[in-house]
């Protein structure tokens, strides 16, 4: 069975959020780059059926991305996969969601898969619609925010969390499935898997190589931002050590209904 | 874009109040546009929901009770929006933005070739041009975003933020055939587990527990009857659901739910980055925490320093007598 993860790099979610006012896009820049945490999740999820199916299984990281952060897909290698692809042009600058996930359907096309596993969640301010529009781009069931996942003779059923509970799903491979973050915590690369992530292959695609023409970047997009800005500040709050706890609650009841919400 | 259509969110009849709130924009936004506003409800039990929302100010409802919409994952969903939309025109598609309507949003994204403006708390028309406003990256920056000129644009709308208003002088109902169609995901089982998003996103108040509870048992004994006295929900950090004291459908943060309501009582939770981006928008935002210098006290209205355990019993009463 083959296996893709698709993995985007972010800023360090830990780490302070800047926006170029002149590009409106996300300053990199003195940030470190690491793998969007929700997509080590997926990664686990395909490491841990390839040890189930076995056989010839293997698992490839797929991930759109300037070229020159290319070394922080090694993470990913050092966990188990066994190779990556990574999209990169300059062409694809500032593409929105329509233009990204067709982007991403050209190569996932090209590099081919059974089973598409994709994060649940990005951490730099997505739609939480790639997943949707990748799985229709490529023409395949999509199955989101799974938490457990059985794989036998082409037959897939899952279990995915809903608003409310959770749904036992049925379907067939080729599939794509986005995995919630109950599946299990990502592990830790081990010595080992550091050292054979520096031997394995990333091999380098271009808008030119998945023919993706002028259906590429800002142009090609379906949405302009136009403006960003910090929203108003809260003012500062008021901070009481009460004498006793009845004098703590009269305290909040009293500031409540001050503002009519009691 | 001209018309607006909105995409009803229902389960055995029942709605949630985004959709009301929904209806009442797609209006306002239709006549900006100078188009329709139409609603669509799909499934078992879309009937009644139809009567549920006709007294808000669309044109029209188009109802398909198709049983196979709650047999099979979303397919039938995509493939009856996608229709109505082909057949009311170029349109603004409103989807709740919750788990399954972000889902919905990035299906038709593709089949429509439209752009998608995500999380939406603000719409603006001017000249025929659909700009949305939505905060991002947990709150720390707003954005506004153009839906290009095209035939359809589509928006997720963050639940409370628009204003639930009836009106209007009745819609028409439109019933369509079911589709003979066939769909890849089939729903063996369907389980429900308690209080989820419905009731946590769309609570007035929401009185959530951290680490400082320490176990399971004071989010039942103690949070609960607090909530019921103001009619709200509880919640919780991911503290406190790592631990395993409550469901993670409780939990809200960066990695659970995204809540807004007119207040949020924060009791024993420190306020770390995780959990503040899930709740910074509240209106009013009250801590009781013992620790003065917690970070949740530097953007709380008010913080209450002491002992969590005996000062929610005393507001607990205090609420509940103010309110009779």
């Amino acid at each position: 069975m083959k296996i893709v993860v698709t993995v985007k790099l972010v800023p360090d979610p830990n780490g302070v959020k800047n926006i170029d006012p002149a590009t409106k896009r996300l300053v990199r820049a003195g940030v470190e780059t690491v793998i969007n945490p929700y997509d080590e999740y997926a990664l686990e999820a395909a490491l841990q059926l390839k040890e189930r199916v076995g056989g010839d299984s293997t698992v490839t990281v797929f991930c759109m991305s300037p070229e020159s952060l290319k070394e922080s897909l090694r993470k990913a290698l050092a966990m188990g996969a066994d190779g990556a692809v990574m999209l990169s042009d300059a062409a694809l600058e500032g593409s929105d969601v329509w233009a990204s996930a067709h982007a991403m359907s050209l190569a996932l096309k090209r590099i081919g898969f059974d089973l598409l596993v994709v994060g649940g969640l990005t951490d730099d301010g997505s739609t939480g619609a790639v997943p949707g529009a990748l799985a229709e781009f490529l023409g395949v069931p999509c199955l989101t925010n799974v938490r457990k996942i059985d794989i036998a003779d082409g037959k897939v059923r899952v279990e995915r969390e809903t608003d409310g509970g959770y749904q036992e799903v049925t379907g067939a491979l080729p599939m794509l499935v986005t995995t919630a973050l109950t599946i299990g915590e990502p592990r830790y690369p081990s010595l080992k898997g550091i050292m054979g992530a520096k031997k394995k292959p990333i091999e380098m695609l271009s808008v030119a190589d998945i023919g993706a023409g002028d259906a590429v970047g800002a142009a090609a997009s379906k949405t302009e931002l136009l403006s960003f800005a910090p929203p108003p500040a809260r003012g500062a709050g008021k901070i009481v050590t009460p004498e006793d706890p009845a004098a703590g609650a009269a305290t909040i009841l009293a500031f409540l209904q001050e503002k009519k919400l009691v | 874009m001209k018309n607006v259509i909105v995409y009803v969110e229902q389960k055995k009849g029942a709605t949630r109040k985004v959709t009301f709130e929904m209806l009442s924009e797609a209006r306002k936004i239709a006549d900006a546009l100078g188009g329709r506003a139409v609603a669509v409800v799909l499934g078992s039990g879309a009937a009644q929901v139809a009567e549920q929302i006709k007294g808000y100010p669309v044109d029209a409802i188009q109802l398909v009770e198709d049983p196979a919409v709650e047999q099979f994952l979303l397919d039938p969903i995509v493939h009856y929006v996608e229709l109505a939309a082909k057949n009311v025109g170029p349109s603004l598609i409103l989807i709740p933005n919750t788990l399954s309507g972000r889902d919905l949003a990035g299906r038709l994204l593709a089949r429509l070739n439209a752009g998608v403006a995500a999380d939406v708390t603000e719409i603006v028309v001017t000249n025929g041009r659909v700009e949305c406003v939505s905060p991002k990256l947990g709150g720390a920056l707003v954005t506004h975003c153009v839906l290009r000129a095209g035939d359809y644009g589509i928006a997720t709308i963050r639940p409370g933020a628009f204003t639930a208003a009836p009106g209007g002088s009745g819609a028409q109902i439109e019933r369509h055939d079911v589709s003979n169609a066939t769909y890849a995901l089939a729903i063996e089982r369907d389980v429900e587990e308690g209080s989820g998003e419905m009731a946590l996103e769309e609570a007035p108040v929401v009185i959530a527990g951290g680490r400082g509870m320490g176990g399971a048992e004071p989010f039942t004994s103690m949070l609960k009857p607090l909530a019921d006295a103001f009619g709200g929900a509880v919640g919780a950090s991911r503290a406190a659901a790592d631990a395993g004291w409550v469901s993670y459908s409780l939990q809200i943060g960066q990695t659970g739910k995204t809540v807004s309501p007119p207040l949020y009582i924060a009791v024993g939770i420190s306020g770390a980055i995780q959990h503040k981006v899930g709740m910074r928008a509240s209106g009013t935002i009250v801590a009781i925490n013992k620790d003065a210098s917690a970070p949740i006290a530097e953007f709380a209205d008010l913080t209450v320093v002491g002992d969590a355990f005996a000062i929610v019993p005393e507001l607990t009463k205090l609420v509940t007598a103010a309110k009779q």
